[in-house]
């Protein structure tokens, strides 16, 4: 039981990051960016080939954060142009079926250029005992990463004067027009970010599993039951939905069974959705 | 037709635009009727194309009533589609009843399924987004059903239906005039729909739904009214593919596989447009046969394909190609929206 729990709250760190970068740009325009797995996948594939190319894993890793991040930014900067000119409704649907499109672009071109594709970082190591559990070392990793990155953006957005820029842009993008902060360009860096994030997550993920060509869309479920479960445009409540998210499926699993656990997971979601459409933590914003 | 009196309900049309209404669809039925005898009756692979396009199709009108007319974003056509074919062949294959109680059990648990996820959104007043991640979750969850209940379903190895109708699997053609007939039945049903009170109902809704529950429409009960219709359709339409495939597997009913490809199709004839999701089920029909031999490529070109749809033809490529028409004829007369960008140039 110890041990189960131990393990969704690790499962969990893993959801918050892959949340976060979803939660981020929705905030910001209401766009769901169905490419977001696709972007993890397409870092994925740069790292494997970059340490397959004799570079070291950690340098590997930055190049195919930065090859993420690259992609976030370009698709703010051509297609999510005319999603912005749209508003309410439309806006969702248009940047819902344009950012599905770019997705099956990504994940026809990789599968096409590598169709084997997919990465394993492997950290060796003996299980590192923690409350009387051995814990793998790829995974202790994973959650360390996942923690320092989250509680780092929790201080960007509390402390420093761009963080709460985008803050406000999220709360009330006229408003922060007004005193001076430039909406377009706060969505190119969150666009930025959260590539940079979903290429984080590529590299965490393949520290426990093997992250393939393939995996991409499964990524973006997730990532969009996360955020709408922690409330939308919440760094915290990306983070709290993917702890318990992660803690309800390692338990259900311990007990009940594998494949129980996933309908248990999404039942839990939609729970959450029905109970509190807000989400955990998050502004109203049905 | 013959009742001679004028009823005045809200939305109701004028007896002499009624015939009218059904034209469209006449000519659809028309179409299908004969184009297997001139083309393709012959060709046992061309069939089976247009019996998976008129398949297809089958699930965008219902979908198409329940997004299109609502604004309900349903992430779950497969898995209502599955619904109604599992039930079919769970209850022909476990409890020996005889397949047309199956199919007519199938569309019902379908459409009750479908009505109490439109019953739970709208109670919730849950937004676009927050239907699709709901019935999302729930795609999801069913796949894992089918997956985890093998005793019932067969897993992931599939379930052969022992009482499936052998005729209509070997002789194509029988299958194909099956799904023609209730493709055309639904048209004639979403038309009926559109002709009374619901088509008043669904319009204003969609345009302000304040609005029109401001003018006493019952937002929330039309919605539910929509998505159990529409979820009737699409579970009737998976039994039928059940009955006439004689197979069925997961993977069949996927969200990659039914979902993303009925928002497409129907994205591109035109939402809430009666024959767009016909029209676009067959187009993707040529689309993806074209792109057959592509390979990998195939699905790059396939999402470019959407982005460029959504770029452009925002309404629907038919509708978008009729008002380019339209505003050619429109500039020989001098007038029309045409004129309106220089006026806007000219306040500059």
């Amino acid at each position: 039981m110890k041990a189960a729990i131990l393990d969704g709250i690790i499962l969990g760190l893993g959801f918050g990051l892959l949340g976060v970068g979803m939660t981020l740009v929705y905030g910001l325009g209401g766009i769901l960016n169905l490419a977001y797995g696709e972007f993890a996948v397409l870092a994925a594939i740069i790292v494997a080939q970059a340490i397959s190319g004799g570079i070291p894993t950690a340098v590997a890793a930055v190049l195919g954060i930065l090859a993420a991040a690259t992609a976030g930014v370009l698709l703010d900067l051509t297609l999510m142009r005319p999603v912005y000119r749209q508003s309410g409704g439309y806006r969702v649907l248009l940047g819902l079926m344009l950012t599905l499109g770019l997705a099956f672009v990504i994940e026809g071109v990789l599968t096409w250029r590598d169709p084997l594709g997919g990465l394993t970082i492997s950290i060796s190591g003996k299980p590192i005992p923690f409350l009387g559990v051995p814990l793998a070392v790829g995974s202790v990793w994973a959650a360390v990463i996942a923690l320092a990155v989250g509680l780092a953006l929790l201080g960007f957005f509390a402390a420093t004067t761009f963080g709460r820029g985008i803050r406000s842009v999220i709360q009330d993008e006229l408003g922060a027009q007004l005193v001076g902060i430039s909406p377009s360009l706060v969505r190119t860096v969150i666009f930025g970010l959260s590539g940079a994030l979903a290429g984080l997550v590529a590299v965490t993920q393949s520290m426990t599993s093997p992250l393939t060509v393939s995996g991409g869309f499964n990524l973006t479920v997730y990532a969009l039951i996360v955020s709408v479960v922690g409330g939308l445009g919440s760094v915290a409540g990306a983070f709290l939905a993917g702890v318990l998210l992660g803690i309800v499926d390692d338990v259900s699993a311990y007990y009940i069974g594998s494949y129980i656990s996933d309908i248990v997971l999404l039942g839990a979601a939609a729970l959450t959705i029905l109970i509190r459409p807000r989400g955990l933590i998050g502004i109203d914003q049905r | 037709m013959t009742s001679g009196r004028v009823s005045l309900r809200p939305g109701s049309v004028l007896p002499a635009a009624r015939g009218r209404a059904f034209l469209p669809i006449l000519a659809a039925a028309a179409i299908l009727l004969v184009v297997p005898q001139i083309w393709f009756a012959n060709s046992e692979y061309t069939t089976s194309l247009a019996v998976q396009a008129l398949v297809f199709a089958g699930y965008a009108v219902g979908f198409n009533l329940i997004f299109g007319s609502t604004n309900q974003l349903f992430l779950c056509v497969g898995a209502l589609a599955g619904i109604g074919a599992y039930a079919t062949g769970i209850l022909s294959n476990h409890a020996s009843l005889p397949i047309w109680v199956g199919i007519v059990a199938g569309t019902i648990v379908a459409a009750a399924v479908g009505g109490v996820l439109s019953w739970v959104a709208v109670r919730r007043s849950l937004g676009v987004i927050f239907t699709g991640v709901l019935t999302l979750a729930f795609s999801f969850a069913f796949q894992d059903l089918l997956f985890g209940q093998q005793h019932l379903t067969g897993g992931s190895t599939g379930q052969p239906l022992t009482a499936a109708a052998v005729s209509l699997a070997d002789n194509q053609i029988g299958g194909y005039y099956l799904f023609a007939a209730v493709v055309i039945g639904f048209l004639i049903v979403f038309r009926l729909l559109q002709m009374s009170h619901f088509g008043w109902a669904f319009r204003a809704l969609r345009d302000d739904e304040v609005a029109a529950e401001l003018a006493g429409v019952n937002v929330a009960r039309y919605r539910i009214y929509a998505a159990v219709i529409g979820s009737a359709m699409i579970g009737l339409t998976g039994a039928f593919y059940a009955y006439s495939e004689g197979f069925i597997s997961p993977p069949t009913f996927a969200f990659d596989q039914v979902d993303v490809t009925v928002l497409v199709l129907v994205a591109f004839g035109g939402l809430g447009s009666l024959l767009g999701p016909l029209l676009g089920a067959v187009v993707f029909a040529f689309v993806d046969n074209a792109l057959v031999n592509s390979g990998q490529l195939r699905e790059v070109i396939y999402g470019a394909i959407v982005v460029v749809i959504f770029l452009g033809f925002r309404r629907g490529v038919p509708h978008t190609l009729g008002a380019m028409a339209g505003r050619f004829a429109a500039q020989d007369n001098g007038g029309g929206r045409w004129t309106l960008p220089n006026i806007r140039r000219r306040e500059r």
